[in-house]
């Protein structure tokens, strides 16, 4: 029987049983909603800012359908109310139903200050239209007021889709981070429950440890990466609907290389909680086993978005290529600033240099400290015994 | 042929196993005795690769054992272990899966085995929620399930009720006479002795006794004569020169003889002194024979 076979059948009971634990899914379904409350939250700050409204009393004909032109040139999203009466509006106001008033086309109400730009879009349009009376009535066709069009072209492009990538990068990066640590617990269990179980004993008289250590990092895999497309694409989609982010290739782009940043950090992160969690016979013990790499993951996300504030610092040059650390600095430096392709592909190579040498060192822990009854193993002497193969 | 070949262990300076050998032949119940500690379970981990042998190997049908070999060895651990939630059918098409079996094969065996155990109806159940009688039934189908040419069981009978035993010693039956070799260890030696083919007695490490039951009876050196003559002192017996007399009570004389084959003439000393009610050797039981075994 092949080896992919075996490690495809471990897998696929991973997932089987994972599914079937409504502990397992209540989690997942509150990560998920975690991560679209923090969506909606951004779409909420950003689309508070660029939403006005304005009461209009009396003043020239099309002054409501100027000023909403007007804002929209400022990039704010204009809704136009018309009162009958001038107390009505200052009302209005007063109860913040609305940002500003404006009577007859000659004075501005507001509470307590004006909005530059909208203050900019009310002035542009009273005195368009103002204009366009006045060249009227010197009989000049009001056409002459008809805007040209500009063509724009950008030298330097994008510092806003810079900060989208930015923002796309550090929710993933969070997404990541959460994913891993959750992730990983689940892996350390299910390798504790087997042990604790002793059905360990059964399954090594027919299958390798690198075998059982493989179909749990691909089975539990599989469903982490599910879970982060549905997250990503469940947000991605939202984000554009609300005009959170307006470049979705770029996004799109950040989002591909944190998948691809995930399946290698996965794999590393993974390994190291099975190798843990093999350390110890209880899962009472675990959270003390598990401390340590908690605590790395912890660091690399708080490096992570030091990286965010400053790329090209030296901390995050050196952290991105540190396996673990890497997995969540590196994509953080690719999105913010330019990073040379070498650098890329040497952070790759140290990545898997380390998931080659957990596997192979980790598999001789696993079978050691599997076979290990009760207590907590050293891991020094789990690396001792040695298991015919 | 299931062979162990000359296995040698030690765990730091303690000399767990030295130089055990004995076979199993197809078809053939094989009881491994020895008291706590003798080193059994260390023999059939071993077997099994979940423990390496210093020196030494264990072949089957002259090929030493290796992982694809493994595969068709059905192993019953002596610390039980399934998976506590899930059903019993599902972790049994498992088992057979990962010994080689396809799905429907795996299935179809799972299904059979859980109704022949009359469990068909709980079959769906968490393992966890059977009672400890019927979690010991599934982890025996879970030794049985994908149809191994090998049986390796330890301790399967222990924490079992008469009828769970009957119940389990039918199952191995049914298996030896497909031409399975079946290796259990236990320590209740009068099932062992009602069951085996063959025996094995490890003390301390060492393979003390080993072979059929009749062979351990003829090597016995202190072979009795049993003699009944109701209501009659064994005074007769004591006269004889060319026996002792072991025990003397209620008629029953034990006697042990300096040249066995002179059994007719004890015959004819105790037709002579009244009338002879039995007459025969005495079997010595397996609890006698391991008990010199393991003395000696």
């Amino acid at each position: 029987m092949t080896s992919s076979r075996i490690v495809g059948l471990i897998a696929r009971r991973e997932i089987r049983t994972r599914l079937k634990d409504k502990g397992f899914i209540a989690s997942s379904i509150f990560i998920i909603v975690l991560i679209m409350g923090s969506v909606v939250f951004q779409v909420l700050i950003q689309s508070g800012a660029s939403n006005v409204s304005v009461g209009v009393v009396g003043g020239p004909q099309k002054l409501s359908s100027a000023i909403t032109e007007q804002a929209a040139v400022f990039g704010l999203d204009a809704s136009v109310t018309e009162y009958d009466d001038e107390a009505d509006a200052r009302q209005a106001v007063e109860s913040e139903e609305i940002d500003a008033a404006v009577i007859d086309g000659e004075s501005v109400v507001v509470n307590e200050s004006l909005d530059d730009s909208l203050g900019a879009a009310i002035f542009g349009a009273v005195n368009g239209l103002v204009l366009a009376e006045r060249l009227a009535d010197a009989g000049v066709e009001p056409d002459i007021l008809a805007p040209v069009s500009l063509d724009v072209s950008a030298l330097q492009p994008a510092a806003d889709e810079a900060d989208e990538k930015g923002l796309v990068a550090f929710i993933s990066i969070l997404l990541l981070y959460t994913l891993l640590i959750f992730f990983g617990q689940f892996i350390a269990q299910g390798v504790v429950e087997e042990k604790a179980s002793r059905v360990i004993e059964v399954l090594l008289a027919a299958v390798k440890p690198w075998q059982l250590l493989a179909g749990k990092i691909i089975g539990l895999g599989v469903l982490a990466f599910a879970q982060l497309v549905i997250i990503f694409a469940a947000g991605l989609g939202g984000a554009s609907a609300f005009d959170v982010i307006t470049v979705p290739g770029a996004a799109i782009a950040t989002v591909v290389q944190v998948l691809g940043w995930f399946i290698l950090g996965f794999t590393l992160v993974a390994a190291l909680f099975a190798v843990c969690g093999a350390l110890v016979s209880r899962q009472e013990d675990l959270q003390s086993v598990l401390l340590p790499m908690t605590l790395i993951l912890v660091a690399a996300l708080v490096l992570a978005i030091t990286a965010g504030q400053n790329p090209t610092g030296t901390l995050a040059k050196v952290t991105s290529f540190i396996p673990v650390l890497s997995t969540m600095v590196m994509p953080v430096r690719v999105s913010t600033g330019s990073v040379a392709w070498w650098e890329i592909a040497l952070s790759v190579v140290a990545m898997l240099v380390a998931i080659a040498a957990t596997v192979r060192v980790g598999g001789r822990v696993y079978s050691g400290a599997l076979l290990g009854k009760g207590g907590r193993v050293k891991m020094k002497d789990a690396l001792a015994t040695e298991r015919v193969s | 042929m299931l062979e162990f070949d000359g296995l040698r262990k030690s765990y730091g300076t303690n000399l767990v196993l030295d130089d055990v050998s004995f076979a199993v032949a197809p078809g053939q119940m094989y009881g491994f005795c020895g008291a706590n500690g003798a080193g059994k379970t260390t023999t059939m981990r071993i077997a099994l690769g979940l423990a390496r042998a210093d020196a030494g190997q264990v072949r089957w049908a002259g090929r030493t054992v290796d992982l694809e070999v493994r595969r068709r060895i059905g192993y019953m651990p002596e610390e039980r272990g399934l998976y506590p939630k899930m059903p019993a059918a599902e972790q049994l098409e498992y088992f057979a899966r990962l010994h080689g079996m396809n799905a429907a094969a795996a299935k179809k065996s799972a299904a059979e085995l859980l109704d022949g155990m009359g469990l068909g109806e709980r079959s769906k159940d968490a393992l966890e929620k059977l009672s400890l009688g019927n979690q010991q039934r599934v982890q025996l189908a879970a030794a049985l399930v994908s149809n191994p040419d090998v049986l390796i069981l330890d301790e399967p009978f222990s924490g079992l009720d008469p009828t769970g035993v009957d119940a389990l010693a039918g199952n191995l039956a049914e298996r030896r006479s497909r031409g399975v070799p079946v290796l259990f260890s236990s320590h209740q030696l009068d099932l062992v002795e009602r069951l085996c083919d063959a025996v094995g007695i490890l003390a301390g490490g060492k393979m003390v006794a080993s072979g059929t039951v009749d062979q351990l009876r003829e090597r016995e050196a202190d072979r009795q004569l049993r003699v009944v003559i109701p209501g009659c002192d064994g005074g007769w017996a004591r006269e004889l020169d060319f026996a002792h007399v072991a025990s003397d009570r209620d008629g029953e004389v034990l006697l042990q003889l300096d040249d066995p084959s002179r059994d007719q003439d004890v015959l004819s000393a105790a037709m002579a002194a009244g009338s002879v009610a039995q007459f025969g050797w005495r079997q010595p039981t397996l609890v006698e024979i391991f008990r010199e075994a393991v003395a000696a």
